[in-house]
């Protein structure tokens, strides 16, 4: 686990059903337990958010200490009649300090009686659409009850009916029948959000979640709710409907969203293809256990208004490039406009990207200094708003690893904005990644040619002389490196949307360069020496990532 | 054939012959397809073919499936004559050729009626106490000779040989070639092993086939087989099958093994080597082989009927018409041989439908046990009728 | 050391072979004659002239599937996905959709926008009638699939669906649907419980 434990003291344990459960200072029975990978059932637990023990589904028999004793009547099944009897008194296991030496019963028949008990009382008006419902296969409801009921509802009544599809903001909707209470959302909003938006009105059965007045659900962490809510009271307008969980599979990954870096899981569709949703990934480096909505939306980016194919611009007086070299030869025609530039002596630019992972950016570091180019521009998303939760101010996932592999390779970057600024005019600018914070017709201005490398359609795709396709995060592997300066790294989630791996493409590219350069197949030393580096480069330098340990819990 | 008909007579007369008897053959194989699967589906209690139709009078006929052998030739001819690579392209074109006309030319001496007068057709024919034939008559109330017939007759019999049954079994010993050489032009191993057990089955069942037809032949004494049905020609208990039964068993069995035909057709063998020494064939190249197996089986009928069932004989039907005790029914010669013709392929429909029964009735045997069923019973059984049928003819001679 | 395995024994007439050839032909050679020189109905005849004749299905014979449909017309399908997870073949597509505000039906239900099945790929095991939670999928239409030149045509999309009738002409399910917002909804809902 995560904290290293002095060596000195010998850890404080007790026994949970016979096993020896460590003990960290403060930790609560099910905190303890929880450590261990063993989970005691439980909703309204959750190890981010402070202490409700209200759903009382982690009810545990402790026998050690004081054993409170409760009079019951129990069924004397040789005479047929009821006769006093003691149990002992359930304590819950969330709030339960874990006290070393202690002795704990999560599966003794009395705890799991009340677990059935507790079950039963959650499912008493639960409309039990599980059909229609979002959670259906992720639902602890469903599982617990595969665990602790399995049994059938024993109410005939008609179920108390709430308030359902309630939109509560943007992003979410909420099913008041559904709802256990458990307050999950409501201690989120509260505490990690700091944005007391949630709250609860009524008692019993009238009970239910409710916005503040005047109120919408409409912080920056509205789908964290979704995501505590242990049950499909809280569902996700993006994900609503689009497709049911059993059908989808998960990678981990990390999100591109910012320069915090949280950690992800994607769960995509395998038979589609096609990424669904990003869920955080325990980290306590890094995200703990909450992401932003920007985060957990940065998926759809993946599928949206991405660059299928080789384009050149509409400008007109553009050279046009002609469909057949366009399509099938793209680098070629990039590589001899590149060496058209070199050959006639104008200045050439390159621009890495703080938005791409290092492996490319790496690439287009060495294919900058192949042609004898030590400074290189870095570009990048313009700057968001932070707070002090998760969100960094830097829209980048990677800066901090752009800026490493340059210095590794003793370049120099400079802030692409002074392309613009400065009076030189290029002969070319080629611009890895389509993330920019440049004004494209102030670019245009002071290049004669732009060529992109990019994932999407957008303003500088479609100013660029000629752009081409490359893979996304979702795509390929590759690195962040957060603000921290923690590297982490992903692997490709989806099959290919569109082009290739840009270190591909530049790899190739440096060749086909310096081949137009000589005019001759001749050998190349500096190309030979350049795609060696690189591969070597890039295989060694990944998997040896810090953090990534950490990073698969 | 006298001497006395001059060659071009000679030649009009084979070749007139010739035609009958091919023609009949090939009227009866696409027939016999058509039986094979209409008396397959009558024994498996199923409906048989009768998808095959033809638009006439702006009806569909469907001639109880009649046409499915038609549409199947068809489809034979228009089938791509395909060659696997590899292959001996000039054996491989060459072996169903081999295959068929071999069994083809045995037909030749099957004797398919009495010899025929062509002037007499409308007269009463018999023979006279010297054995010519003569015109018949009421002479002084009495039955007897008129006149002479005019004309020597003409053997119903494409070659009258003294060699006789031997050519048969020389042309049959032939059809070895052609499905072993099917087998070894095809390059293709479970052709190649189809060809082998083809080869292996047939060189060992002639052996039988030869030995089996021995002991009818020492009841004829003769090798010609017009002569054998005129020596069957007193009445039912003289045909081949009350004086040899044992004979017509065997030879049957042999006979049967010789077409490889179920259940002695592990040569084509479907589940063990896909279709034996024709799977590389298509189109009418398969077709001749297919075809080449009916003829067999109809040859095989045919000297079934001449040795064993009186030929041409139809019970009390004399020359001269039916003659019951007293009772004469006289009738001309062209009905007399009309009526024989038609006993003789009524006996050859028989027996081939019997041979069908048998192929519908019994699974394949195994090779081996289809050589031990040669060697060790037939041959031997064989040999042993033969000992006995000549100790009985030497006792009733002597 | 092998089991020792018992030969079946038989009798001499058995070991001769001929004896029992003739009782195999003697069985054959009835069928054949029952057969051949009787009616076609009237003999023993298993099968039947297929395009021109046809058997007769038994009643629960799974055709082509149909949805089914509620009193106003609209699928009763929930868009729930549960029969294209059962479908062993894959070959059932859905796109679910929410009712509209102002649908009483709105929060409690899903529909299908898009609801597709490949009758090419089906293998017609009824596994999604199975499956269906609300008898909304259903494959008593007693229909074999039509063919087509074209495998578009065997696409069989929602309208398609809807308006494919049961054996018995029906296009509704015998069991009765009480919808929310329905007189006959048995359930009481926040405006009409007072509180």
């Amino acid at each position: 686990m995560e904290q290293e434990q002095p060596e000195a003291a010998p850890q404080p344990v007790f026994t949970l059903d016979g096993r020896q459960i460590p003990i960290e200072p403060g930790d609560s029975i099910l905190k303890a337990a929880w450590r261990q990978g063993i989970e005691i059932p439980h909703y309204c637990w959750h190890p981010g958010l402070s202490v409700a023990a209200n759903c009382r589904m982690c009810l545990v028999e402790v026998r050690s200490g004081r054993v409170m004793a409760l009079p019951v009547l129990r069924k004397d099944e040789a005479t047929g009649e009821f006769v006093s009897a003691t149990k002992p008194k359930l304590a819950p296991a969330c709030q339960t300090p874990a006290t070393p030496g202690a002795e704990v019963y999560a599966l003794s028949p009395e705890a799991k009686g009340a677990h059935h008990a507790v079950q039963e009382m959650l499912l008493l008006n639960h409309p039990v659409d599980c059909p229609i419902c979002d959670q259906a296969g992720e639902c602890k409801l469903q599982d617990y009850w595969y665990d602790n009921q399995a049994d059938l509802k024993r109410k005939l009544t008609e179920p108390v009916h709430k308030p359902k599809a309630v939109r509560f903001g943007e992003t979410i909707v909420y099913d008041a029948e559904r709802c256990i209470m458990c307050t999950r959302c409501i201690r989120f909003c509260t505490e990690v959000a700091k944005d007391p938006v949630l709250d609860m009105r009524e008692r019993g059965n009238r009970n239910e979640v409710v916005l503040a007045p005047g109120r919408t659900l409409d912080h920056r962490y509205t789908l964290m709710t979704e995501h505590v809510c242990p049950v499909g009271a809280l569902t996700s307008r993006d994900f609503r409907f689009k497709a049911r969980v059993w059908f989808l599979k998960t990678a981990p990954s990390v999100c591109s969203g910012c320069a915090t870096g949280c950690n992800t899981f994607a769960d995509f569709d395998p038979r589609k293809g096609q990424l669904f949703r990003l869920r955080p990934r325990d980290n306590p480096e890094v995200n703990t256990f909450w992401m932003c909505d920007d985060g957990m939306l940065s998926y759809r980016e993946v599928h949206e208004q991405r660059l299928l194919g080789p384009t050149q611009s509409k400008r007109d007086g553009a050279a046009r490039i002609p469909d057949q070299r366009l399509y099938t030869e793209p680098d070629v025609v990039l590589a001899e406009a590149i060496a058209d530039v070199i050959k006639r002596d104008a200045s050439l630019a390159f621009v890495a990207n703080a938005a791409l992972s290092t492996e490319d950016n790496t690439a287009l570091l060495r294919l900058a200094k192949a042609l004898g180019h030590s400074r290189v521009y870095l570009a990048g998303r313009p700057a968001w708003e932070g707070d002090d939760i998760l969100r960094n101010p830097d829209h980048n996932p990677n800066r901090a690893g752009v800026q490493a592999a340059a210095s590794e390779l003793e370049m120099v970057l400079v802030d692409a904005a002074e392309l613009v600024n400065s009076a030189t005019h290029f002969g070319g600018v080629l611009w890895l990644g389509t993330e920019h914070a440049v004004d494209v017709a102030e670019l245009r201005q002071a290049t004669s040619a732009l060529w992109v490398l990019g994932t999407h359609q957008g303003e500088l795709a479609a100013a660029a002389d000629l752009a081409l396709p490359v893979l996304s995060w979702a795509e390929q592997s590759g690195t962040y490196t957060n603000a921290k300066g923690t590297a982490q790294s992903f692997s490709a989630v989806i099959p290919p949307v569109a082009g290739q791996p840009s270190a591909a493409v530049l790899l190739t590219l440096v060749g086909e360069v310096l081949q137009s350069l000589d005019g001759s197949n001749a050998t190349r030393p500096s190309g030979a020496t350049f795609s060696g580096g690189l591969a070597s480069g890039t295989a060694s330098e990944a998997p040896s990532a810090a953090g990534q340990g950490e990073m698969v819990r | 054939m006298s001497a006395s008909l001059s060659v071009g007579q000679a030649l009009m007369t084979a070749a007139g012959k010739s035609t009958f008897i091919l023609g009949l053959v090939f009227a009866i194989a696409p027939l016999l397809v058509w039986a094979e699967r209409r008396q397959s589906a009558m024994i498996q209690d199923r409906v048989g073919p009768h998808r095959a139709s033809i638009r006439l009078f702006g009806r569909e006929w469907r001639f109880l499936g009649l046409l499915h052998p038609f549409a199947d030739s068809l489809k034979m001819v228009w089938k791509e004559d395909f060659v696997p690579p590899g292959a001996d392209k000039i054996l491989h074109a060459f072996a169903p050729w081999i295959s068929l006309a071999p069994a083809l030319l045995g037909l030749a001496i099957i004797p398919f009626g009495p010899a025929i007068y062509f002037e007499h057709l409308g007269d009463t024919l018999m023979l006279s106490p010297e054995g010519v034939p003569c015109v018949a008559g009421l002479a002084s109330g009495v039955l007897g000779c008129t006149a002479a017939a005019s004309q020597l007759g003409t053997e119903l019999q494409v070659a009258t040989l003294d060699a006789g049954i031997l050519v048969f079994f020389a042309a049959g010993g032939l059809g070895v070639v052609g499905a072993a050489l099917g087998g070894y032009a095809s390059n293709n191993k479970y052709s190649l092993l189809g060809g082998m057990r083809a080869a292996g089955q047939m060189v060992s069942y002639e052996v039988t086939l030869g030995l089996t037809l021995v002991g009818p032949l020492l009841v004829f004494g003769t090798l010609r087989p017009e002569e054998m049905v005129r020596w069957q020609s007193s009445s039912i208990f003289t045909w081949g099958f009350v004086l040899q039964p044992l004979a017509f068993v065997l030879y049957f069995v042999a006979a049967m093994a010789e077409t490889k035909r179920v259940p002695f057709d592990v040569p084509e063998g479907e589940s063990e080597l896909v279709g034996g020494y024709f799977t590389e064939y298509s189109g009418m190249k398969f077709g001749m082989f297919f075809f080449a197996e009916y003829v067999e089986v109809i040859g095989l009928a045919a000297i079934a009927a001449t040795f064993f069932f009186g030929g041409w004989q139809i019970p009390l039907l004399t020359d001269a018409g039916f003659v019951v005790g007293q009772l004469h029914l006289p009738l001309s010669h062209g009905w007399v041989t009309a009526l024989r013709v038609g006993g003789f392929v009524v006996k050859v429909l028989a027996l081939i439908w019997l041979q069908l029964m048998v192929r519908w009735s019994l699974p394949r045997f195994r090779y081996d046990q289809i050589m031990r069923l040669c060697w060790r019973y037939l041959l031997p059984l064989s040999l042993v009728n033969i000992v006995i049928t000549f100790l009985v003819i030497v006792w009733l001679r002597s | 050391m092998g089991k020792p395995v018992k030969r079946p024994e038989q009798s001499r007439s058995e070991q001769a072979f001929l004896p029992e050839i003739a009782k195999g032909l003697r069985l054959t050679a009835s069928r054949f004659f029952k057969n051949t020189f009787s009616a076609a109905e009237k003999g023993d005849i298993a099968t039947v002239r297929y395009p021109e004749e046809q058997r007769e299905y038994p009643e629960r014979f799974r055709g082509v599937h149909r949805l089914t449909q509620r009193e106003d017309g609209s699928p009763r399908c929930v868009a729930c996905l549960c029969c294209s997870t059962a479908c062993p073949a894959q070959c059932i597509h859905i796109e679910p959709a929410e009712y509209g505000d102002g649908d009483p039906r709105k929060g409690y239900e899903k529909f299908p926008k898009v609801f597709v099945i490949d009758e090419l790929r089906c293998i017609f095991c009824g596994m999604c009638v199975e499956a269906c939670p609300c008898d909304a999928i259903r494959m008593d239409t007693g229909i074999h699939m039509p063919p087509a030149l074209e495998r578009d045509a065997f696409l069989l999309d929602k309208e398609v669906l809807l308006r494919v009738p049961a054996a018995d002409g029906s296009v509704k399910s015998a069991n009765p649907r009480h919808e929310p917002g329905d007189h006959t909804y048995p359930g009481i809902d926040r405006d009409r419980s007072g509180h």
